[in-house]
């Protein structure tokens, strides 16, 4: 199966992981998904070998933001009418706690979709969805002919 | 405390990367200090890349590599007291992107410094600066000092085979 029919499969938990697969840098981070009522929950597994501050310990930022970055890219894909992997414009990340060495989770918001470009935002928490480690928005440009 | 030599810069960098074991893992190297600005190298590898059909590095890889260079070029200002500076906020503009397989690079010095916070900016490149592929702009709040020199007596993080 080629990229463009991979991405236009419906996006449940098999295609999510699938997609997830594919990419080099979403595997070799571990990133997983689980979708329920067609809500994405986007998964970074505990994993010592991504912390960036050893005397916390605190998982490295950079990674928090790969992570919360490539979730806003396959939520927007899971919402498109014709799925392509789109390209980051920009990315805005604010740290709102330390993100502790276990599993961390996202969900995404594709605030708006246009034709060429959309903003997506993200919300990554760990024991407590109302106590956000970290948000983020994202501009995606949408490759095709427009 | 008193200013770090152009050496002991180095080897506080060069430490800071072989105890973080996410810049182990990457193999992130120091490529140069300038004054007061650091330059980090992070070498191209298959796991990196985000586009499996361009073969083109994951946009969060450039971020993690702006994150750990922007961070760390406080080391290598002279005029701040060192100390522990979580990151407040970190946007980063993807101005292109680097051919497949090559190294990556990111430049950084903190602009501004007020008592409690550094504003640092960062540029990702490959081959030569004259070839941005993304700009970081950040914030670091101040906290507690920290004495740099405790860096160089940490053991180093074993590379996993």
């Amino acid at each position: 199966m080629n990229l463009e029919q991979l991405l236009s499969r419906k996006p449940d938990a098999e295609t999510l992981a699938s997609w997830l697969h594919k990419v080099p840098y979403a595997r070799f981070l571990g990133m997983q998904a689980d979708v329920t009522a067609g809500e994405i929950l986007f998964i970074l597994p505990e994993n010592k070998q991504l912390i960036g501050n050893p005397s916390l310990p605190a998982l490295h930022g950079g990674v928090v933001g790969a992570f919360m970055e490539q979730a806003a890219a396959f939520e927007l894909v899971a919402k498109m009418e014709q799925p392509v992997l789109p390209k980051i414009i920009d990315f805005s990340l604010d740290y709102l706690r330390p993100v502790r060495v276990q599993t961390a989770y996202a969900k995404c918001q594709v605030t708006r979709q246009g034709k060429l470009v959309a903003n997506v935002s993200v919300t990554t928490w760990q024991e407590d969805e109302t106590k956000p480690n970290a948000t983020a928005r994202a501009h995606f440009l949408i490759p095709g002919e427009n | 405390m008193p200013k770090l030599t152009q050496e002991e810069k180095a080897e506080v960098v060069e430490k800071m990367n072989r105890i973080i074991p996410h810049t182990v893992l990457l193999g992130v190297s120091l490529e140069k200090i300038e004054g007061n600005e650091l330059t980090l190298r992070l070498p191209f590898r298959e796991e990196l890349v985000g586009n499996p059909e361009t073969g083109v590095i994951h946009g969060g890889a450039v971020t993690v590599l702006l994150d750990q260079t922007m961070g760390v070029s406080a080391v290598c200002a002279d005029d701040l007291q060192p100390s522990v500076t979580p990151t407040l906020d970190l946007r980063i503009d993807h101005l292109g992107v680097a051919p497949a397989g090559r190294d990556i690079f990111a430049t950084a010095h903190v602009y501004h410094s007020t008592r409690r916070i550094l504003f640092v900016q960062g540029t990702a490149w490959y081959d030569s600066p004259d070839n941005p592929i993304a700009r970081g702009t950040g914030t670091w709040a101040r906290t507690a000092p920290i004495d740099l020199t405790w860096f160089l007596d940490q053991p180093s993080e074993e590379a996993p085979a």
